[in-house]
């Protein structure tokens, strides 16, 4: 398996829009950062230290046995597009697709599971389902995790924990986090008591990207912010606790809007539907507004003759990484703009 | 206008006083007017401020800043300044500094989580004896003395078993 064995016309499994809550949770996932003994962090290792960190990580991956259809990707021979086609579908992250030196990445054929060799740290271990499925997520990575533990030596102390290039993931070295479609508590204005009531409980909001990254297509990221004093099934249960709290507040929120406003919203969500269905083209910025749109319609049973898999997916494939390693060569925003309309259409027929 | 204080050189600097609601100006030349604002606090430096700053915030960087680990090479004052260690080694040559940081930013400074298996049988013992505590505290708090029971027979078990070998 090459990276153009990566469809750009699909997505991982992630995506699929299955799974426990999956009307307003699109997908959970959990990352575990990890380093190896006796090399210094990344931002103190020398070239040749980090090409040897890379070379044994790699190794042990493959001796560890996985995954049989895992493929490894070095991320320094790619280019910037490639790179970002993969940041756009959450198998590296931004700071990986813009850091330099030896690194890479080693991808599972679903996409569940994705293994960053130096990320911020040695290794950063991912694993990402469709829906509400922590206790799933976690036993996919804890086995991974556990796999290669038997053939690294990971940098560990009682005291601290797993011990992290930065302070802020020391300790279980995990990140969980819950992505969830909340259109109607934006639409309400009730999305800010989301979020003052969720960092009571030590978790914090972010975008589609993570940290630092704008909202858009009312999309947002639920994760834990502590990751020492607690353990890993704790911090899972506080997040696994509030996360159906969000759901039903949003559910809440559309009946709402339903009942009170119901000619309002019919009619912003089929503009929506019609504006993707005839446009010739859409901003990257807009495509996620419509698409949030006309996937609370298809919630809501305004819209039935789409699918949410179809809806899930052209989140992601209509981004400019994937606009551009679609159609195999740099295009500036403009063209971007017309052939994202042109995929649209063709896609809702 | 002549320095009303020695009336002999040019008054070049003018004070104005304020005692209660009365207001009072001054004018003086340079030399008495040093010797009239001698006494007033000095008014502290950039860094003096940055200093004070610091100590309140994080008192431990003052005390720490000279700390250079062996292994690495990198300062303290370098890890706070762009918040990245250099290497494991440092959460312990920087522990003094590292603790009461991380119990700001997690709300606490001991891990409890997973424990690989090369950390040795002891330590995971102690991890999961640290669990069971906290899980016999909630059932308690619940009032389910029967899982509570359980849990406080399963620590005897591990902690015996811990001062046996």
């Amino acid at each position: 398996m090459e990276l153009n064995d990566i469809a750009t016309d699909k997505t991982g499994e992630w995506l699929r829009g299955t799974g426990r809550e999956s009307d307003i949770v699109i997908s959970t996932r959990i990352r575990l950062a990890r380093n190896i003994v006796p090399y210094p962090f990344l931002s103190r290792a020398t070239p040749s230290q980090k090409e040897e960190i890379e070379a044994v990580i790699h190794r042990k991956i493959k001796e560890a046995n996985i995954s049989s259809d895992l493929l490894y990707i070095n991320l320094s021979e790619l280019s910037a597009i490639d790179r970002l086609f993969l940041v756009e579908r959450h198998l590296i992250s931004r700071e990986h697709a813009g850091g330099d030196g030896n690194r890479g990445v080693a991808i599972g054929k679903s996409e569940t599971i994705s293994l960053m060799v130096n990320e911020e740290d040695h290794l950063r271990i991912q694993a990402i389902r469709s829906g509400f499925e922590l206790k799933d997520t976690w036993r996919i990575i804890d086995e991974i995790d556990s796999a290669l533990e038997k053939k690294l030596n990971y940098a560990y102390s009682p005291r601290f924990g797993y011990l992290t290039a930065c302070p802020t993931n020391v300790g279980t070295g995990m990140r969980a986090s819950v992505m969830l479609h909340l259109p109607a508590l934006g639409m309400t204005r009730h999305i800010e008591k989301v979020f003052n009531a969720v960092a009571k409980l030590g978790l914090v909001v972010r975008g589609l990207y993570g940290e630092g990254t704008q909202v858009s297509g009312d999309l947002y990221q639920i994760s834990n912010q502590f990751t020492l004093g607690k353990s890993e099934t704790e911090i899972l249960e506080i997040i696994e606790g509030v996360i159906p709290r969000i759901t039903s507040y949003e559910r809440m929120a559309r009946k709402a809007l339903l009942s009170e406003n119901r000619d309002q919203l019919e009619d912003r969500i089929w503009r929506s539907y019609g504006m993707l269905k005839v446009a010739r083209m859409i901003s990257s910025e807009e495509i996620m507004h419509l698409l949030s749109q006309v996937r609370m319609g298809v919630n809501l049973g305004l819209i039935n003759d789409i699918e949410m898999k179809t809806l899930n997916e052209l989140f992601i494939l209509t981004l400019p990484g994937h606009l551009q390693k679609l159609e195999g060569k740099e295009l500036d925003p403009v063209q971007r703009n017309i052939i994202r309309a042109s995929i649209i259409r063709k896609r809702l027929g | 206008m002549k320095c009303e204080s020695c009336k002999k050189r040019h008054a070049t600097v003018h004070l104005t006083e304020l005692t209660g609601n009365e207001k009072r100006e001054r004018h003086l030349c340079e030399e008495c007017a040093h010797n009239v604002t001698s006494h007033f606090t000095k008014m502290p430096s950039p860094t003096d401020i940055l200093t004070s700053l610091i100590n309140q915030v994080a008192p431990e960087i003052g005390e720490m800043s000279k700390n250079i680990c062996p292994v690495c090479g990198i300062s303290y004052l370098e890890f706070r300044s762009h918040g990245y260690l250099g290497c494991p080694m440092d959460y312990t040559i920087f522990q003094k500094g590292i603790v009461p940081l991380l119990e700001r930013m997690h709300g606490n400074s001991q891990h409890v989580g997973k424990v690989p298996p090369h950390a040795g049988k002891d330590v995971v013992k102690k991890n999961e004896i640290m669990q069971l505590r906290k899980e016999l505290d909630k059932a308690v708090k619940k009032e389910e003395y029967e899982k509570a029971a359980e849990i406080r027979d399963r620590i005897y078990e591990l902690s015996g078993n811990a001062d046996g070998t």
